[in-house]
Formats: C-alpha cells, sequence, structure tokens
C-alpha cells in the first residue's frame, strides 16, 4: 500500500515533468527513484512514448495554401486602404464644410457691424458673404472630395 | 506570464505590423502559421475540406481585428482563439440550418464532434504516419474533443498551459487535469496493448 502510494506520487510528478516546469530537484528525484523502480520507470517510458506518437501526426497542407492567403489578405488589405481612404476623405469634407458656414456666418457677424459707417443695406452684406465667402469656401471643400478620388485605392 | 525579451520584441514587432497592415509582416505570419493554423482546425473540426476556408477566414479575422493583438503575449494563441471561435460559429450556424440530420454532435464546451458516429474518416487516422501514432488515432477518436484540444495544443502546438487557458477560455488548472486525464487514456492504449506498468 505504501509503495502504492509512494508509486502514485512519482507518477503524478513524472505526468507534471511533462506537462508542466519542474524544479532541477524534482527532476533529479525523479531519475535517482526510477533507478530502483521499474514500475515508475515503464511509465516514465510510456507517458513519453504517448507523448511522441501524439507528434508524429502529421499534416500536409494544401498546395499555394500560403499563396492563396497571401494573395486574399494582400487584396483585403487594398480594399481597406480604400475605404480608409474614402472615410478621411468624407471626414476632411465634413469638416471643412462646418468650418465654411461656421466661418460665413462669424463673417457675417462682423459684416453687419459695418453696414452702418459703410452705408450697406442688409441684403448687400448677406450678397457680399454669399458671394465672396460662402460659396468660394464650399466649393473649396468640395474639390476635397474630388481631388483625391484619381488616386483613391492606390495609397 | 511576461514574455523573454526576444520574444516580447518579436510579438511588438508582429502587433505593429497588424496595426498598420504592414504586408511584409502579413506575409511572414502566413508563412510561419498557415501550415499550423490548418492543422490545429483539421483537428478540432474534422473535416480536411473546411480547413481552407476557415483559415482563410481566420486571417481575414487577424487583418481586421489586428489592433487588439497588443504584444503583450504570443501572437500563436492570438490566432488559435480566433480560429476556435470560428470553427464553432461555423458549427453552430450549420447545427442550426440542419438540426433534422444528425450530422453533428456536440460535448462539453461547445466543442464541435464531428468524427465520431459521422461518416468522415478520422482526421487523427489520416495524420498517423507511425505505427505508434496509428494506436493512438483510434484512441484519440473516442476521446472527449476537450481532452483531445488540450493534448494537442500542449504537445503539438507546444502552447504553455496559460496559453491554452487564453485560447479554450477555461482555467489553467482545468487545462492541467485534462491533460493529464487525456494523457492517462492515450497510455492505456499501449498498456492494452502488452506494454504493463508492472505495477
Amino acid at each position: 500500500m505504501i509503495r502504492l502510494e509512494c508509486d502514485q506520487r512519482f507518477r503524478e510528478l513524472i505526468d507534471r515533468s511533462f506537462v508542466e516546469e519542474v524544479s532541477e530537484g524534482e527532476r533529479r528525484l525523479i531519475h535517482d527513484h526510477i533507478r530502483d523502480c521499474d514500475g515508475c520507470k515503464r511509465y516514465l517510458e510510456l507517458t513519453a512514448r504517448t507523448i511522441r506518437g501524439l507528434r508524429e501526426f502529421t499534416f500536409i497542407s494544401e498546395p499555394d495554401s500560403n499563396a492563396r492567403v497571401s494573395a486574399l489578405l494582400a487584396h483585403h488589405t487594398g480594399t481597406m486602404r480604400q475605404h480608409h481612404v474614402q472615410f478621411k476623405v468624407w471626414a476632411a469634407f465634413a469638416m471643412a464644410l462646418s468650418m465654411s458656414i461656421v466661418g460665413s456666418a462669424l463673417v457675417y457677424q462682423v459684416a453687419k457691424l459695418l453696414t452702418v459707417p459703410m452705408r450697406f443695406d442688409t441684403a448687400q452684406v448677406q450678397a457680399g458673404v454669399l458671394v465672396f465667402w460662402l460659396l468660394p469656401s464650399f466649393c473649396s471643400a468640395l474639390r476635397l472630395l474630388a481631388a483625391p478620388g484619381e488616386n483613391r485605392g492606390t495609397a | 506570464m511576461p514574455l523573454p525579451g526576444s520574444a516580447e520584441a518579436e510579438a511588438q514587432r508582429i502587433a505593429r505590423g497588424l496595426r498598420y497592415k504592414d504586408l511584409a509582416v502579413i506575409n511572414e505570419l502566413i508563412e510561419w502559421y498557415q501550415h499550423r493554423l490548418a492543422r490545429y482546425l483539421f483537428y478540432v473540426t474534422g473535416r480536411r475540406e473546411n480547413v481552407e476556408d476557415l483559415a482563410q477566414e481566420t486571417w481575414l479575422r487577424v487583418l481586421e481585428r489586428g489592433t487588439q493583438f497588443d504584444g503583450r503575449s504570443r501572437f500563436e494563441p492570438w490566432l488559435f482563439s480566433i480560429a476556435r471561435n470560428l470553427a464553432f460559429d461555423q458549427f453552430r450556424k450549420r447545427r442550426a440550418i440542419s438540426l433534422d440530420t444528425q450530422d453533428d454532435t456536440e460535448s462539453h464546451d461547445g466543442i464541435p464532434q464531428e468524427t465520431a458516429a459521422t461518416n468522415h474518416p478520422s482526421p487523427f487516422l489520416m495524420a498517423a504516419r507511425s505505427e505508434d501514432a496509428t494506436r493512438l488515432a483510434a484512441a484519440m477518436d473516442l476521446l472527449e474533443p476537450i481532452y483531445r484540444e488540450a493534448l494537442l495544443l500542449r504537445f503539438q502546438e507546444e502552447l504553455s498551459l496559460q496559453e491554452i487557458a487564453d485560447v479554450t477560455g477555461a482555467p489553467a488548472t482545468t487545462i492541467s487535469s485534462r491533460i493529464y486525464r487525456g494523457l492517462a487514456a492515450l497510455r492505456s492504449t499501449f498498456q492494452e496493448g502488452g506494454d504493463s506498468l508492472g505495477v
């Protein structure tokens, strides 16, 4: 009974030595023990043989599978970059458009202050802001959408 | 568990490459891991015909979620966990589509168990190239998939217990007990073959 318990303890240690890290002391303990214990020695050999057998399963990949995956990912990366560029263009357009509107509103507020000293009426100020500020800035924002289109997807 | 210096530098390089979708790094990863990924998927699903599609899908997911790999651990467990999730998603979808065919069965942890009780040839028998491996193949087919997976990740893919735990989502202590039980079951294959332990 004592021998069996002792063997059980060593066999757990043998298992652990294959699966996890064991200390140098524990490794020496196993080594010393199996010199005198045929059962545990056999156990260690069978465990090693089992693990060797597991490593002997061989898998043969499909020919060209690496090349196929590489081509797929290269294509996908190109598509993702294209979407990224498009996203950046639309983000820039949205930013430019909002700056154009906010800027025009500010310019209109400043121009309104000048109506009295410059003797302009409101309609003239509105037309001025529209023609000389809002339309040019809006056209500049639109150009952001058009310009990078030629190069989309080539980044 | 922190990585040793060179491994950490390598993991960081991979993380950077994935973040910037660097094709050179991605092609290196394919070169290094595609075979292992396909092998893992083959053993997990038990179906040769699905392997390439699943592997491709895994790589696409790697590319799309590249920013989630932080480079603080090795790349393989992250790759295998993505592959595992995709394999199980596909299995669940297929099962939902054909509930009445009884083609697939599921065991603990939702791991697909398609080889036993179906007409598919055993992936292990197909992969056995030595006498010992052939003897083990039959035992592997009978083993619960959770034990089989733990054994393969430990001894074929050389992942640590913690890495296997990360892949499967089970605690490391559970993984180690699965490995010990799996080993005991496989060892009995040789014992039954006349190699007794002399106790």
